[in-house]
């Protein structure tokens, strides 16, 4: 069915609704990268395997829905009962019977599925009363975990394709720009560029032929937004993309997505099918004049692919290496063309601005960083997942409100925002409010919104070597300062670490900073000394102690710590079996002894050790 | 119309002059360069002075793979490129005439370049055997 | 147009880099990565410069003369106290990758840097991975040598790391390398580069030898060059064109072209 007026959007719409309201209970799965890898595909395979032997009323397969990612990913595999929005977390396949039998055959509650609240230890019933959920405003995530991304019908439900149908017939091109310039929205991949700005100056290059990417080549170390998005609600991506080639004058649109996200692959090229039966893509959508394309790009997982003019060359097919932009890409981008490039969540947001206006659009967020961002909470925090928040939250809202504090109760010692190359903020800065120009003042970034929480068992040192390293392995070599420059930068951090080195290394590391930062061709070396500036910045002292003291205070560096049996032994033996060298001796009820000689500081008896009997020196 | 190299043989005495002011025009490095034109001995008494003729059709610039030889319209000649050529040697072993040499002093490739409208060769040529007009 | 450098003011023409005004005027930027013959790069970082214009409000920017397109009124710094500092660290990074590559001592001891601060390369050669060698390879449309791996690893390479199919033997790669790290030997009628084998094209009067079999056969497929025009050396194409010649003069007529001379 070819979806050719706003009119017939509106009838299939209301249809879908009918539909659904058809169906009593909704079970909703969570599909997402989190719930993946904790089984959710078990865990759904169990509910077919119980609803094919058992009846149960209404209630058919059809209300078994896989969706996207809910964000909770900590307490995954995750499954939610609308319409009631009960949240039961850390389902396994054993309990899956009882939910069958008692929440969705009579009503009743699972108390030890739901979501205990780590700071009152209560456990909590729905979805939207778990502060994790409360504190968030979800824009670009609005449909994760509400719909089945397979399912184009579930997106026009909630409002898909509206802003399409609105545009096409309702707005000349640059009335679309003029509303994405009134909204404030900036790149949403970590340049902070306003969106608007970039499609006018793409709009006014004089061209026949105009290009839209979506860059979906998202690659920092613990970072799934993109992913989550792509994969739990890929129709968001698409109309964004439609309504931008619309403002900017394309034809053919693109997304760049890396080959190891196959689900994101596997859901982009089920919903262009779908958007093209449907006439939302192909020869005059809306029965307009108007006709784009949306290609898929598969990239090869080089982080570096990420960047503007590499992704670009690798879109056309050449080696993914950055070339210097003082032709920026809006004049000069995919074979030579005009060309407009915006990640992911950018172009998920595009609908919400075209439906609901600038001026909403605006009220959000801060003055300068309107709107909301998304961002994955990892690391040391009790609810580690995907959350989205208005600009301007603080850290301290995201790490403590949200996120549920530190883990175990520890202390926070430091958060890293904006991917490798961000930065590391500490105590003191937890109260700046999240947005582009705040964070980059503070010597982070934005990023494209991984953040990553650390606590006081971590060294800051070793941190900066971790993320180094990382950058060294995904530079492309091309240009020297890059290429050579941190390499020796990573060098130096691991004399750091070793306690071999002296303050006039420090000094040299800072120098050489400088020029990689002033010399690198591309935003990976430009950022690459990120690392180690922003923890030497604020964590000057921690440098300090392993080049002067020899200490690692973070008790991390094997090289400057050592494991001490104190009289808090008593001698329980548990530590003296996971020691691979054999270098604890003891006998039950007397303090063990640690040979230090034979002590490879592999930390498996610090593990174990129930009575915080080994000392970290 | 263009200037052309008029070369009388008869009149070479074979003095080697033209050589020796192409090598000192075309310095580099406060070197002489290797001379681009040479007066070779056909029989007793008879030279024959041989210089790049500035082919219509040359093969040296097609040899050319880095475009570093070219027709300059203006002085009516083949103009090496200094700069952008990569000594591959294509057009020392494609030009029909042997007049793409190798400076192997200087490890570059050399020919004639008319010295841009002025040829010192003829300039200096003490019988007129070589003229350019 | 114009540019001004360092205070004086060049001629300048559209289209053209910063750093082809700059070496035509003959002011010492170094680049190792540019040349004439393949398209601009910026791998090496040596020529970047400080620029500014006075309609942008007093911005300064760093950037790659190689890469950097003129226009009217641009002004130009090549020796600020910051590009020194980038290109005196960026030679002391080089030095590190090849501590034994003459070219490099020299030109890092010209901006004072004689031994390198960072840890040298083990196992150190000369290739200082500017690229020229795989770009000149493409320009000619051979493409038998690609760069292969990434960062620090990054290295010039021929497919599979095996004889390369598509090399000629031009030496193209050999003669444009900035550090002399490309090896190849000619023993009697035979070249060996990249692991392979080729013929050479020995002159039938004389048997100098120029270019290869290969490159002279793509030259003949490929430029429409007759096949003879190799079979003879330059010396001997030379000595035959005279003795052509030889057949046209007449030489009784001396004296007779000695008097139109003088007349």
């Amino acid at each position: 069915m070819k979806i050719d007026s706003p009119d017939k959007l509106n009838a299939w719409k209301e249809e879908c609704l009918q539909k659904d309201a058809k169906l009593k209970k909704k079970v909703m799965v969570c599909f997402g990268p989190g719930c993946l890898a904790a089984g959710c595909r078990e865990i759904y395979a169990k509910f077919e395997e119980i609803l094919a032997e058992r009846k149960l009323g209404d209630i058919t397969l059809e209300s078994f829905k896989k969706t996207g990612c809910h964000g909770l990913c900590e307490k995954g595999p995750l499954v939610v009962i609308e319409p009631e929005g009960i949240f039961y977390n850390r389902v396994r396949t054993s309990q899956v019977k009882d939910i069958v039998e008692k929440t969705l055959a009579k009503g009743e509650i699972i108390e030890r599925l739901l979501y205990k609240n780590p700071k009152t230890k209560e456990r909590v019933l729905k979805y939207h009363d778990i502060d994790f959920y409360k504190k968030q405003t979800r824009l670009a995530l609005r449909n994760l975990g509400h719909i089945d991304p397979d399912n184009i019908e579930d997106y026009v439900m909630r409002d898909g394709y509206q802003s399409v149908a609105k545009v096409l017939t309702g707005m000349t091109p640059e009335e679309v720009i003029d509303e994405v310039k009134l909204s404030g929205i900036r790149g949403r991949g970590g340049g902070g560029f306003p969106a608007g700005r970039k499609w006018a100056t793409c709009r006014g290059v004089e061209s026949d032929v105009r290009y839209v990417i979506c860059n979906g080549d998202e690659g920092d170390p613990g970072a799934f937004m993109d992913r989550s998005i792509m994969e739990g609600d890929p129709h968001s991506v698409l109309e964004g993309m439609i309504v931008a080639s619309y403002a900017v004058g394309a034809r053919d649109a693109y997304i760049y997505v890396r080959e190891e996200y196959p689900l994101a692959v596997q859901h982009l090229y089920q919903a262009i099918d779908d958007a093209k039966e449907h006439g939302f893509l192909g020869e005059n959508i809306m029965g307009t004049d108007f006709s784009l394309d949306i290609h898929i790009s598969r990239g090869g997982g080089a982080f570096v692919c990420g960047e503007s003019s590499a992704l670009m060359k690798s879109v056309a097919g050449e080696v993914g290496e950055p070339r210097a932009k003082y032709i920026h890409s809006v004049v000069k981008g995919l074979w030579d063309k005009p060309t407009v490039l915006n990640n992911v969540e950018t172009f998920a947001n595009i609908p919400l601005i075209m439906n609901k206006g600038g001026d909403w659009f605006r009220s959000i967020g801060t003055e300068k960083s309107t709107g909301t961002k998304a961002f994955s909470l990892v690391g040391k925090v009790e609810n580690t997942g995907l959350i989205e928040v208005p600009m301007g939250t603080t850290l301290r809202e995201i790490i403590y409100d949200i996120g549920g504090g530190i883990k175990d109760g520890r202390k926070f010692k430091a958060v890293q925002t904006g991917g490798p190359s961000g930065g590391c903020l500490p105590e003191d800065k937890l109260d700046l409010p999240v947005d582009f120009d705040t964070l980059t003042k503070a010597g982070s970034m934005m990023g494209s919104g991984g953040m990553i929480v650390m606590d006081d068992h971590t060294c800051m040192v070793d941190v900066a070597k971790y993320f180094l390293k990382f950058l060294v392995d995904e530079s492309c070599g091309k240009d020297v300062p890059c290429r050579e420059g941190l390499y020796q930068l990573h060098k130096m951090v691991v004399k750091v670490t070793e306690g071999k080195a002296s303050e006039a290394d420090l000094q040299l590391m800072e120098h050489l900073s400088k020029y990689i930062i002033m010399g690198s061709l591309c935003g990976l070396g430009k950022s690459g000394p990120n690392p180690f500036l922003s923890t030497v910045r604020y964590f000057r002292d921690e440098y300090l102690a392993h080049i002067i003291d020899k200490k690692c205070p973070g008790g991390v560096c094997r090289d400057l710590i050592r494991f001490e049996i104190n009289d808090k032994c008593t001698g329980c033996t548990a530590c003296i079996a996971p020691c691979p060298v054999d270098a604890i001796t003891g006998e039950k009820d007397k303090i063990h002894i640690l040979d230090q000689e034979k002590c490879t500081k592999c930390g498996a008896c610090y593990a174990v050790c129930q009575f915080d009997a080994i000392d970290i020196i | 119309m263009t200037k052309r190299f008029l070369i009388r043989p008869a009149l070479c005495i074979g003095c080697r002059t033209c050589e020796l002011a192409c090598s000192l025009t075309h310095q580099e490095n406060k070197k002489p360069g290797r001379s681009r034109i040479y007066p070779i001995a056909v029989g007793r008494e008879q030279w024959v002075p041989i210089a790049c003729l500035q082919c219509d059709d040359p093969a040296c610039v097609k040899s050319c793979l880095v475009d570093a030889l070219r027709l300059n319209e203006e002085l009516g000649y083949i103009e090496l490129l200094q700069e952008r050529c990569i000594k591959c040697r294509a057009c020392v072993a494609a030009c029909p005439f042997g007049c793409s040499l190798i400076d192997e002093e200087q490890e570059i490739i050399v020919k004639c370049d008319l010295c841009e409208g002025n040829p010192a060769c003829a300039r200096f040529c003490p019988t007129k055997a070589l003229e350019y007009k | 147009m114009k540019i001004q450098i360092n205070g004086r003011w060049y001629e300048a023409r559209e289209g053209e880099m910063v750093l082809d005004v700059l070496r035509r005027e003959g002011i010492d930027v170094p680049a190792l990565c540019a040349h004439e013959a393949v398209e601009p790069y910026g791998a090496c970082r040596l020529c970047m410069v400080e620029i500014t214009h006075e309609d942008w409000g007093g911005w300064k920017g760093n950037v790659t003369s190689c890469l950097y397109p003129v226009e009217d009124k641009l002004i130009v710094q090549t020796h600020t106290e910051d590009i020194i500092e980038l290109r005196k660290t960026v030679l002391n990074l080089l030095l590190a990758r090849c501590p034994n590559s003459p070219e490099i001592q020299k030109l890092a001891s010209e901006y004072g840097i004689d031994t390198t601060s960072f840890v040298p390369r083990e196992d150190a050669d000369n290739c200082i991975m500017c690229g020229l060698c795989t770009r000149v390879c493409t320009q000619m449309g051979f493409n038998a040598i690609s760069v292969a791996g990434r960062g620090y690893g990054r290295e010039i390479a021929t497919p599979l790391k095996e004889a390369p199919p598509d090399c000629v033997g031009c030496l193209a790669c050999v003669k444009i390398c900035p550090t002399h790290h490309i090896q190849y030997e000619d023993i009697g009628t035979t070249r060996e580069i990249w692991g392979r084998q080729f013929e050479l094209v020995k002159c039938k009067q004389c048997g100098k030898a120029l270019i290869t079999r290969e490159f002279a056969d793509y030259l003949i497929e490929n430029r429409d060059i007759p096949a003879d025009y190799f079979d003879i050396c330059d010396d001997c194409k030379r000595s035959g064109t005279a003795r052509d010649f030889k057949k046209l003069v007449h030489w009784e007529e001396k004296e007779e072209a000695e008097e139109e001379v003088s007349a």
